[in-house]
């Protein structure tokens, strides 16, 4: 290789990598508030879906579950607070499934919703079909349990998705409840919790 | 390979070089790890066809517009730059215009990176043609991937869960590992073999060169 050859090399990736730098931060730069603005709306319609009579849904604070970072946030109708909505994960086969959760005032499901996950295609997309996450309608507590077989007091597993229901089940949602009865039930003042 | 060293080789030629004679998938078996990922249902096998469409049409018309300046020692090296260039502007830009879609599909677009029948095209092609023949070699592999991932999808979504693009059709699932990893394979072969069955039956004679 001669000198000449190795001048060619040098400019050859430099002109690539500017050039490419270039081209990608302006795509970078054009599309990133496009899709921050589909986050956050994405995001407060998923919540009104949740609770559709608030009139808006406040924050109040950040948790923190399998090291991801959680939100929980109330709704509010008119002065009164009608329901709480936390943000929760659930460790399935393959992901951190990314749930939202809302409740009640005494604490019980209004309505769950999976926003992501990244659970074997096309067979984990099972725990995003309405019917099932319907059954979470009305449970408190004690009743959310991921369980074979027919089931009206506990939630029913789906066949062959065991292992993402009970994520969602047993691990997003349980905790995510558990979380905001601790937190905000007592009246207390919300703190950050590690579980 | 025969029609990149001929001169006067017709733009349709090349289109259906890449839809029949060498079908990325189908023929060249090249790229069978996305041809399998992505293909348990119809709406995936569409978008990720259509991103690859763009991928290589576009990483064509660079690299056969710059291939004079680029030195052939670090020629592989500048490719890949090319074309995961192209593939981050396609997924940032599909995130943006189409965010439904692209959390389904996002994962597998940011693997176009690693197609083998990408950098293969740039290689035999792009880098020694001009810039329209290697738009159109881009157009006719990128093509004959898509329909393909379109057949195989197909037939996955219908026979393993009983839909098309989402919608059921029949009340059953006739066979759920179609949909699993390992019934891709089998969708695969299957679909290839019949494919190069019908290939042989109705394309193959006459109409070539050589």
């Amino acid at each position: 290789m001669t000198t000449k050859d190795i001048l060619k090399i040098v400019l050859n990736l430099v002109v690539i990598y500017l050039i490419g730098g270039a081209i990608l931060s302006i795509v970078h730069a054009k599309t990133s508030p496009v899709r921050f603005h589909n986050n956050e709306a994405a995001e407060q319609k998923a919540l009104k879906l949740l609770i559709p009579d608030a009139d808006r849904i406040d924050k109040m604070g950040d948790w923190i579950i399998h090291d991801r970072q959680g939100k929980y946030w109330k709704a509010v109708k008119g002065d009164e607070t009608i329901g709480y909505i936390i943000l929760s994960y659930g460790k399935g086969y393959s992901s951190y499934i990314k749930t939202l959760i809302a409740v009640d005032m005494d604490f019980r499901v209004i309505k769950i919703e999976i926003l992501s996950h990244k659970e074997t295609p096309g067979l984990g997309d099972e725990i995003l079909v309405p019917a099932w996450k319907d059954q979470f309608k009305g449970k408190e507590y004690d009743r959310i349990k991921l369980v074979k077989g027919d089931t009206k007091e506990y939630i029913q597993s789906i066949t062959g998705v065991t292992i993402s229901a009970r994520a969602v089940t047993d691990d997003a949602v349980k905790k995510g409840v558990k979380f905001l009865i601790d937190t905000v039930k007592e009246g207390g003042a919300p703190h950050v919790s590690s579980h | 390979m025969s029609a990149a060293t001929e001169e006067q080789v017709s733009y349709w030629e090349l289109i259906r070089n890449g839809i029949l004679k060498e079908n990325t998938i189908f023929r060249l078996a090249l790229s069978l790890c996305p041809a399998i990922a992505v293909t348990n249902n119809l709406k995936n096998g569409f978008f990720m066809g259509v991103a690859v469409v763009v991928v290589q049409v576009m990483v064509n018309l660079t690299i056969s517009a710059m291939r004079n300046f680029i030195h052939p020692r670090i020629r592989l090296p500048i490719f890949m730059l090319v074309i995961s260039g192209w593939v981050t502007i396609v997924n940032l830009v599909m995130d943006a215009a189409v965010p439904d879609v692209y959390k389904d599909v996002g994962l597998y677009i940011q693997l176009i990176v690693a197609f083998a029948s990408i950098l293969a095209r740039a290689e035999m092609f792009a880098s020694k043609n001009t810039v329209v023949p290697s738009v159109f070699d881009g157009i006719g592999m990128g093509t004959g991937f898509f329909i393909a991932l379109m057949i195989i999808s197909f037939f996955r979504e219908v026979v393993g869960k009983g839909q098309v693009w989402g919608i059921p059709i029949i009340d059953a699932k006739p066979l759920l590992i179609l949909i699993l990893p390992a019934g891709g394979f089998f969708a695969v072969g299957i679909l290839m073999a019949a494919f190069n069955w019908m290939y042989a039956k109705y394309f193959s004679s006459g109409g070539q060169s050589h």
